[in-house]
């Protein structure tokens, strides 16, 4: 189920109107997701953003131009709706075989997602009888409970408490560190500062990559202190900024959604880091300038 | 697929909106068949009533699933198929209905000819009225699919557009299900049974196509 992309989803000369007469929504759209991409994509309401993210999602097919690539993809769509006539088990354990895996797996995957998103409670809940914020975490399980190869998450964080927004994150961060591609949009200009590998803003219809990129991203980090075997490579997930203390430690500090990520590379490794310490900062001006790890 | 067909299955029977057309059905046969008349002239009328059942039928199972929901699975089997597993669940709903329904009216029924004349055995007579309610469920399936989303999106044009296609398909001459039904009703005359395999072939091949239309145009509109 990890396996990366088999290939990378790209969009040539991509336009798409509604109906024989209707206008251009977007138009000569190119853009590649390779596998482990993170992509942000941005936009004021109604430029298309979301017929974005349904033709990556290949739910709607693009009026002119290709799309190329065939990743086993999830969508979590802007609105949920709870009027569907299960229970979220229920519902999941479905999506769960629809996305390829076998019942038992599904419904296990289906249990393990609610447990994270604080939903466990609601598991046998009819869908019906949620709080839209409990509907929105069956909405994410969704997404994620097959490892999809592309995730495409319009406003999935939108209605999700905060505990559940963090751990989405933490999924995101997941998701690409197991060489999955991720597409996000996002009204809060916060929602993984720093983390994207590009971002895109929808504006009169075409897609602009944004090149000023958030040197300085803001928000909570986490700093590891961590001393490598001789001659161990550091870990290819995005840090923000390495800095040698001494010779084979490391002072590395990540974004807070990615220092689970960090944490299981550094100690899966062969041979394994060791960690000395773990600091949670809030701001991370104590740092050199930020910059991305070459992966 | 099997996932997708269970998926759509559970959304149907759970949902409850398969209980007004199975309502309108029955209703259509409490009405039309009566226990001790011709059993092949009952039979084609229970094929005849499937037709629109069928459709309606289709239009359950494309109108139940919120469309957002419909997108998440779109992104996980693509849309044609989704909306593949969506007929075909309505379609082996109503295969099932008119298959249940058949066998009651055949048991029901007398086995003899229009003028209770020659006796007309009731097993051949079954197997014949299955092939023609297998016909109809087909054509229903494919005026569903062709009067409902992705082809027509408002319910104000759909449904009208439903009924009528579901009349024309009962009595234009030409049509399978009217020379399934009407080959039901000249054998009840002759007291013969003729298994009506050229309409159910002529049937399946406009349920596939239409089918296929319909599938295909999903991720265009």
């Amino acid at each position: 189920m990890m396996s990366p992309m088999r290939n990378a989803l790209r969009l040539e000369n991509v336009g798409r109107r509604y109906g024989l007469r209707g206008s251009w929504v977007l138009r000569d759209i190119d853009l590649t997701l390779a596998p482990g991409e993170l992509v942000r994509v941005e936009g004021t309401n109604g430029t298309g953003k979301s017929t974005l993210l349904r033709l990556l999602a290949r739910i709607d097919a693009p009026t002119i131009g290709h799309i190329t690539g065939r990743p086993r993809t999830a969508y979590v769509p802007e609105r949920f709706p709870s009027a569907l006539p299960f229970t979220p088990s229920g519902y999941l354990t479905h999506l769960g075989t629809v996305h390829g895996l076998t019942r038992t797996a599904a419904a296990r995957a289906a249990d393990e997602w609610l447990d994270r998103f604080g939903a466990a409670a609601h598991a046998r809940t009819p869908m019906t009888r949620l709080s839209k914020g409990s509907s929105q975490k069956v909405a994410v399980a969704q997404a994620l409970l097959a490892e999809p190869e592309l995730l495409v998450l319009d406003e999935a964080w939108t209605g999700l408490d905060t505990g559940a927004r963090a751990e989405l994150e933490r999924a995101v961060a997941e998701r690409t560190a197991a060489g999955g591609a991720v597409v996000f949009v996002d009204h809060d200009p916060r929602r993984l500062a720093g983390v994207p590998d590009a971002t895109y803003r929808v504006h009169d219809g075409t897609l602009e990559r944004r090149t000023e990129q958030a040197t300085t991203p803001t928000g909570p980090h986490v700093v590891v202190e961590a001393q490598g075997p001789p001659g161990g490579q550091l870990p290819s997930v995005t840090v923000m900024s390495a800095e040698e203390t001494a010779p084979g430690t490391y002072r590395l500090s990540v974004p807070a959604s990615h220092s689970d990520v960090l944490l299981r590379e550094l100690l899966t490794a062969r041979p394994p880091w060791h960690v000395r310490g773990v600091t949670r900062t809030d701001a991370p001006a104590d740092h050199p300038p930020a910059q991305e790890d070459p992966r | 697929m099997t996932a997708l067909l269970r998926y759509q299955a559970a959304l149907l029977v759970r949902s409850q909106r398969w209980l007004p057309p199975f309502i309108l059905y029955a209703v259509f046969l409490g009405v039309g068949v009566q226990g001790g008349q011709p059993v092949l002239d009952s039979l084609g009328y229970t094929a005849a009533a499937l037709l629109p059942v069928a459709a309606w039928l289709v239009r359950v199972c494309v109108t139940g699933e919120p469309a957002a929901a419909g997108h998440c699975v779109a992104a996980a089997t693509g849309p044609g198929r989704a909306h593949l597993g969506r007929l075909l669940v309505a379609l082996g709903a109503s295969a099932v209905l008119g298959a249940v329904a058949t066998v009651i009216v055949t048991c029901l029924s007398d086995p003899s000819s229009s003028d209770h004349q020659t006796r007309v055995p009731p097993l051949p007579a079954g197997a014949a009225g299955l092939l023609a309610v297998l016909a109809c469920a087909l054509l229903g399936t494919a005026v569903g699919a062709l009067t409902s989303w992705p082809l027509l999106r408002s319910t104000g044009r759909a449904v009208p557009a439903l009924l009528l296609a579901a009349l024309l398909a009962l009595v234009v001459s030409g049509s399978p299900a009217r020379a399934a039904v009407s080959g039901l009703v000249t054998g009840s005359r002759s007291g013969t049974v003729e298994p009506p395999l050229l309409p159910l072939a002529g049937a399946a091949l406009l349920a596939a196509a239409a089918i296929a239309t319909a599938c295909a145009l999903t991720s265009r509109r």
